[in-house]
């Protein structure tokens, strides 16, 4: 071990020496099958304290190897070999063996290897014995520590011919052929590798095999590290140089070290493949530190100390930082689900739901009308016995009565959890939850399985069916346990029936069943744990309160740890006791609910009746595990597949939400690496939630929405140890689809114009241009009757100023006025792409555009406004809306139309947004708001708020009576001054603002105000246009503008404006005027205007609300 | 903010404004100080901070009188809902009005969205519109009134006996107006503003004072 790496490491050196201590003393307690099991590590432990007499055995031990070791070398010095065979080979004899192992000493002495007394994965080279009982051959891996097991010959033979003998063909044959392939496990992954690198690798590595062990050694020195692994291989190609395939898979190890590593690390993931290789593998993570000790340095046992620290130092980093599971596989996500067990008990239920849905909802309908409070109900309640492990084991009778458990990891060091353990396994303290290490510390011979999801599956099936079977009111409440409820059914003898459903269940799934039966669902629960295992207990409404009286209160369900810790200050241990404590002071004590809860359990009183299926309140996925991310891009990914996941519950299950909570857990900042291995440890838990207006299922949004809510929480990714996403505020898919399915961009895209959809996707390039056009869609979609004229208005629109190059549409799709408003520029640019025919188009358009309803208003050409002034509006509800929106949607492609260039475009759809936008937010199609990007989306909320009030005013539903009006024409307002007024009324009363602006081209400072107001965005608040139009106003020579007629028109349009406003907006015309007063202060015209109009206002602000509005 | 699907517009309208109508009340009752802002919490409604009343009697208090208000909000008959601060003589000093008005023919359904996003401006714009209001005397009250379209009648339905006639003076001269915000959106449509007696009747209030 060199120096530069203990530098290197030297941050986490002193926590890590820490850890290793503990870890040795761990591994020692679970090395005893071996016999003396004493590791060099504990040695670190000794030097420290060497001065001190023996604290503890270990350091004894430790000072006894010392010494051993020195009488060795000095009885080795003084026979005085200078043979040396077996420089580099240490080994220890177990057992009896032909030579003693005296005799084997001696050899060692006499040839320069070492003997071990005791073993030591980092001292012993080789393991020699002539037999191994079968429980090592089973477990050959926590034997050996992945030391070759050797025949004594092996020394005999190599002495014989006077070198150092291949041990190979020595090795024990229980062993050789004990020997687990790995290719079973690794082909899957590695077949991708390609031929010639794996050829390439072992033409490295064969020069290795045939070596001695002393240049191993060296190579080691160098890379420590890859050394360890390069050992491994050697050493592995050498057990099986017949097997040519299980050669490849190890050299792919050592090609690729990092992402294999991780996989024979993680057991929770990989181990579900199957157990003999897991066997296999978790040793292999532990292989490192046998190997980093060259057999050579043993002379200088401090330097053993330094390496011992040093390597599992390096070890770890390398475990911790390389071999992150997030990181290496791809699929991390989806692996890590389907390898859940709480996972599967949460999804069984959807999966049941699916398998018996007549039956559950059916059942839901009959429950409503149900007797709750039926004195002679009949609950059942069934609950398999240790149903993860029975499931496992009932093929393999031969286990019946041994202790089992299910977990992910067979490691005896393992820090996998216990899932599940049966009874005999329960008998030596085993419980769920433990860690597989501690287990097995408390019962060596403990067998654990990996879980075996389509067991449990088609197990959990077989049970139900029978249950539904039995009864027609079955709640489920897990995979394998059930409430059935008989009240209805007049059984005769229920303990018969359930003997007979347990037998049946028996029969079928080959795993036992508990049954419960009592007057309602607490008794029935209560009656199970009594009856468990394999049994059977009836609890009559006669005899509940003597079997509450002594029940432990923390039997009773709703009792956790917490509550039983509360109770126990009151010194309430059981039922009977909790019996004593009113009613009141249980409520006062423990909150309402609660408290309630308590009296009526303790009283075996349960209101519940079965077969009421909550609906879940939130679905989500929680990843605490195996998480580590070297940078933010590893946490994204990961955040992606957590999306698709949850995305992928959220539709299993027919919901949308509308509330995304994020949690994150945060590794503490003093904690250590957490005890369970990849495991999450001591972390903070941190959430950020936000609520969205729609529900969705959406992965794209939950994507876009999670990736948000994780720059909440400005956190470090590497600290990051478990993430989770729940979605909640559930709504059925089904009905809000049928709501928003008409109003989202997709379905209308696809209906209305599959060609836009296309230029959409020519745009895609300019993509603020394509935003505009979503937003000018969702309009379009809104006012469904002028869709299709905006669409094709679209999409000459996005030819014209985005996409040069793409064909351009057929003449009859062009908008004529649109046609006729470009600059003549771009018209003759135009007209040359059109091969010339773009003249006769507007000409022959002209007439159409007379003779139709046409919508299109142009705005800069006055004759053109003289043609349209002509046209009676005959259908003005929508035409109104269209109106609008047709000048909007011209302006913007005029100006557009009039840069031509790309870049300018999506410039001037920036200032020009406006137009697009909605009038109010009622127009606004919600989901399309929520498919917009964020920054977007909030520029637009922005703006909204600014044209409120159009909301109104151009909704002329809200008011039908006043429409009617509308019919009149409203070009007599220029023809004869007499009737402006009420033109203007009309105009004023339809709402909308900017018919009535036209009316001012006639003067030249009201023109003015009109430009502005074209200039603004078709703004229809007049609070919005004012303040501009006060600064152009100071430029205009106002002496010479002030005539009667002005001032009479400014005032009606103010009248009018006050008319339309005065019920509903208030506030507008309180900063109208507050505007006005201003401007009055300035000039003479607007004082004029505001004393003329200020008794009207105030007349009609009394008449809605009476009183006067307050001018400071 | 899950609807029931039976529920009309006006309904949801309604239980939204309710809602609502509790918090700018209370928001109100904070920013005339009557009483000391330590008796108010810092809380989100709408992703605005916004108070509430940490005294129990006092959070009924605006919680129930809101909502008694719901069954005649969802029927219309409820024409503005007034926050009044009076003086010890039963005098109104400053009202603060919410005119609601309920489109009853309104038929499709609410976007609960656009609700949220109006109201939302009332609160941000109360909080800034202290200098709109009047600086009260140190021993004033208040109650929240509800000005109905028509009376209820009494006997009939439980929620209207709830409502009790207020003992509250009106002003006599005409009074001033000072809008604080306005909104619309269907079925709702919402404008808050301030009422203050006319400047000679308060003169004469302040004069009043002075006397006791």
């Amino acid at each position: 071990m060199d120096s530069r790496l203990s530098n290197s490491s030297s941050s986490n050196h002193h926590s890590n020496s820490k850890k290793r201590k503990k870890n040795a003393t761990a591994n020692n307690a679970n090395q005893k099958t071996l016999g003396v099991a004493w590791g060099s590590k504990s040695l670190s432990a000794s030097c420290s304290s060497r001065k001190s007499p023996f604290s503890d055995f270990s350091s004894y031990m430790a000072h006894k190897n010392c010494k051993l070791q020195n009488q060795f070398d000095s009885e080795a010095s003084a026979s005085a070999a200078r043979n040396t065979i077996f420089s580099g080979v240490s080994i220890f004899v177990d057992g009896f063996t032909v030579p003693s192992s005296q005799e084997l000493r001696g050899y060692m002495l006499k040839y320069g290897g070492r003997f071990e007394n005791y073993f030591s994965r980092h001292c012993v080279t080789h393991i020699i014995c002539s037999n191994l009982p079968d429980s090592k051959v089973k477990n050959i891996r926590a034997f050996s520590a992945g030391l070759p097991v050797v025949k004594p010959t092996w020394i005999l033979d190599s002495i014989a011919a006077n070198r150092l003998l291949s041990w190979v063909p020595y090795q024990l044959e229980q062993v050789a052929s004990n020997q687990p392939k790995l290719s079973a496990f690794f082909t899957l992954k590695s077949s991708k590798m390609s031929e010639d690198t794996s050829t390439n690798a072992l033409c490295q590595v064969e020069p290795d095999v045939e070596d001695s062990f002393p240049r191993v050694g060296q190579l080691k020195e160098r890379h420590p590290s890859e050394a360890g692994e390069m050992v491994e291989v050697c050493r592995q190609i050498s057990n099986e140089s017949n097997d040519i395939s299980s050669k490849k898979t190890d050299v792919f190890m050592m090609e690729e070290p990092i992402s294999e590593r991780v996989i024979c690390d993680e057991e929770k993931l990989a181990e579900a493949n199957s157990s003999e290789t897991n066997n296999e593998r978790n040793t292999e993570g532990e292989l490192d530190p046998t190997y980093q000790e060259p057999s050579t340095s043993v002379s200088i046992p401090c330097s053993d100390n330094q390496n011992v620290h040093q390597f599992p130092s390096s070890e770890a980093t390398g475990s911790s930082k390389q071999c992150h599971s997030t990181l290496t596989d791809p699929n991390f996500v989806e692996n890590y689900f389907k390898n859940s067990r709480l996972h599967f008990i949460g999804t069984w239920r959807q999966r049941y739901r699916k398998r018996f849905p007549t039956l559950s909802t059916g059942l839901n309908n009959g429950i409503s009308n149900s007797n709750k409070s039926d004195i002679n109900s009949v609950i059942l309640h069934v609950d398999m016995d240790c149903f993860f492990v029975s499931v496992v084991i009932r093929d393999k009778p031969a286990l019946l009565d041994k202790p089992v458990a299910v977990c992910h990891s067979n490691n005896s060091k393992g820090t996998s959890e216990i899932s599940s353990a049966n009874y005999p396994a329960r008998s030596y303290g085993i419980r769920a939850g433990m860690f597989v290490r501690d287990a097995k510390a408390l019962c060596p011979h403990l067998v654990t399985f990996p879980y075996n999801f389509e067991a449990y599956e088609e197990v959990a099936d077989q049970f139900y069916s029978i249950l539904h079977r039995h009864c027609n009111k079955v709640q489920a409440v897990s995979c394998d346990e059930a409430f059935l409820d008989f009240t209805d059914a007049m059984v005769e003898d229920p303990e018969l029936l359930a003997s007979s459903i347990r037998k049946e269940i028996y029969e079928t799934t080959r795993c036992t069943a508990s049954a419960g039966i009592g007057g309602n669902m607490l008794m029935a629960r209560i009656a199970t744990r009594t009856a468990k295992p394999n049994g059977q207990c009836y609890i009559t409404p006669e005899r509940v309160d003597d079997h509450l009286n002594q029940l432990p209160v923390d039997a009773l369900p709703g009792i956790g740890y917490v509550l039983q810790e509360k109770l126990k200050k009151q010194s309430v241990h059981t039922c009977g006791q909790l019996r004593m404590i009113s009613k009141n002071s249980l409520q006062k004590e423990y909150g309402m609910k609660t408290g309630e809860m308590l009296w009526n359990y303790s009283r075996g009183i349960d209101y519940r009746s079965v077969g009421i299926i909550q609906e879940c309140k939130s679905i989500g996925a929680d990843v605490n595990w195996g998480v580590r991310f070297r940078d933010m891009k590893d946490c994204e990914h990961f955040l992606i597949n957590l999306c698709k996941e949850v995305s992928l519950r959220l539709q299993c299950c027919g919901v949308q939400g509308r509330t995304f909570t994020l949690k994150i857990k945060k590794r503490r900042k003093d904690a250590d690496e957490p005890a369970k291995f990849m495991g999450c440890g001591d972390c903070e838990n941190l959430t950020h939630s936000v609520t969205i207006p729609l529900a969705t299922e959406n992965v794209e949004i939950l994507q876009r929405i999670v990736k948000q809510l994780l720059g909440c929480f400005y956190i470090d990714v590497k600290e990051i140890r478990g993430i989770g996403l729940h979605v909640s505020r559930l709504e059925n898919a089904d009905t809000s689809k049928q709501g928003t399915e008409k109003y989202t961009l997709k379905s209308w895209l696809t209906s209305g114009s599959a060609s836009v959809k296309k230029q959409k996707y020519h745009m895609g390039h300019n993509k603020h241009n394509s935003d505009c056009a979503n937003c000018a869609s969702s309009h379009g979609c809104i006012h469904s009757q002028g869709s299709s004229f905006q669409i094709d208005n679209k999409i000459l629109n996005i030819h014209v100023s985005g996409d040069p190059i793409s064909t351009p549409p057929p003449l009859c799709q062009l908008d004529v006025e649109v046609i006729r408003n470009l600059p003549s520029e771009v018209f003759s640019e135009l007209n040359e792409i059109y091969g010339g025919k773009l003249i006769d188009f507007i000409a022959k358009g002209k007439g159409k555009c007379e003779s139709s309803s046409s919508l299109g208003n142009s705005l800069e050409d006055d004759a053109a406004i003289c043609k349209e002034e002509d046209l009676p509006y005959s259908d003005p509800i929508p035409l109104n809306q269209i109106f609008s929106e047709n000048k909007a949607m011209q302006h913007e492609r005029v100006l557009g139309s009039g840069h031509g260039s790309c870049s300018q475009v999506t410039h001037n759809s920036n200032i020009e947004r406006d137009d697009l936008l909605p009038s109010s937010l009622s127009q606004i199609d919600a989901s399309v708001l929520q498919q917009i990007p964020e920054d977007l989306k909030a520029v637009i909320l922005e703006h909204l708020p600014a044209h409120r009030a159009q909301a109104f005013c151009s909704t002329p539903a809200i008011c039908p009576g006043r429409i009617n009006q509308d019919s009149v024409g409203v070009d007599t307002s220029k023809n004869c001054p007499g009737t402006v007024n009420h033109a203007l009324n009309d105009s004023l009363r339809a709402g909308n603002l900017p018919s009535w602006m036209d009316k001012f081209k006639d003067s030249s400072c009201l023109r003015k105000l009109r430009e502005i107001y074209h200039r603004s965005g078709f703004n229809s608040q007049l609070s919005s246009v004012l303040p501009q139009f006060l600064s152009e106003f100071h430029h205009l020579d106002l002496t010479q503008e002030i005539y009667d007629e002005t001032v009479n028109i400014m005032c009606e349009l103010l009248k009018q404006y006050v008319k339309v406003k005065i019920e509903r907006d208030i506030e507008e015309i309180y900063i109208c005027f507050r505007l006005l007063k201003r401007f009055a202060v300035k000039s003479q015209f607007f004082s004029r205007v505001y004393n003329d109009i200020f008794p009207f206002l105030q007349a009609a602000v009394d008449d809605n609300y009476g009183g006067s509005l307050f001018m400071p | 903010m899950q609807r029931k699907e039976n529920e009309t517009p006006q309904g949801q309208a309604a239980s939204v404004l309710v809602e609502f109508l509790e918090v700018a009340i209370t928001a109100v009752v904070f920013l005339k100080g009557v009483y000391p802002s330590g008796a108010f919490e810092r809380r989100r409604y709408m992703n605005v901070v916004v108070q509430r009343a940490r005294h129990p009697q006092l959070r009924y208090y605006i919680h129930a009188t809101v909502s008694g208000l719901l069954p005649f909000l969802q029927k219309g008959m409820v024409d503005r809902v007034a926050v009044v601060f009076f003086n010890t003589d039963n005098v109104p000093l400053e009202k603060f009005i919410f005119k609601l008005t309920v489109n009853q023919s309104y038929g499709s359904s609410v976007e609960g969205v656009d609700l949220q996003i109006s109201l939302r401006s009332f609160l941000a714009k109360l909080s800034v519109s202290e200098s709109l209001t009047k600086k009260l005397p140190p021993d004033c009250r208040w109650e929240i009134t509800g000005n109905f379209q028509l009376l209820p009648e009494t006997g009939t339905s439980k929620e209207a006996n709830f409502w009790i006639p207020t003992d509250t003076k009106q002003w006599e001269q005409p009074l001033f107006i000072t809008p604080i915000r306005s909104m619309s959106s269907d079925p709702l449509c919402l404008q808050f503003y301030i009422e203050h007696p006319s400047l000679s009747e308060s003169s004469v209030l302040r004069e009043g004072n002075s006397e006791l």
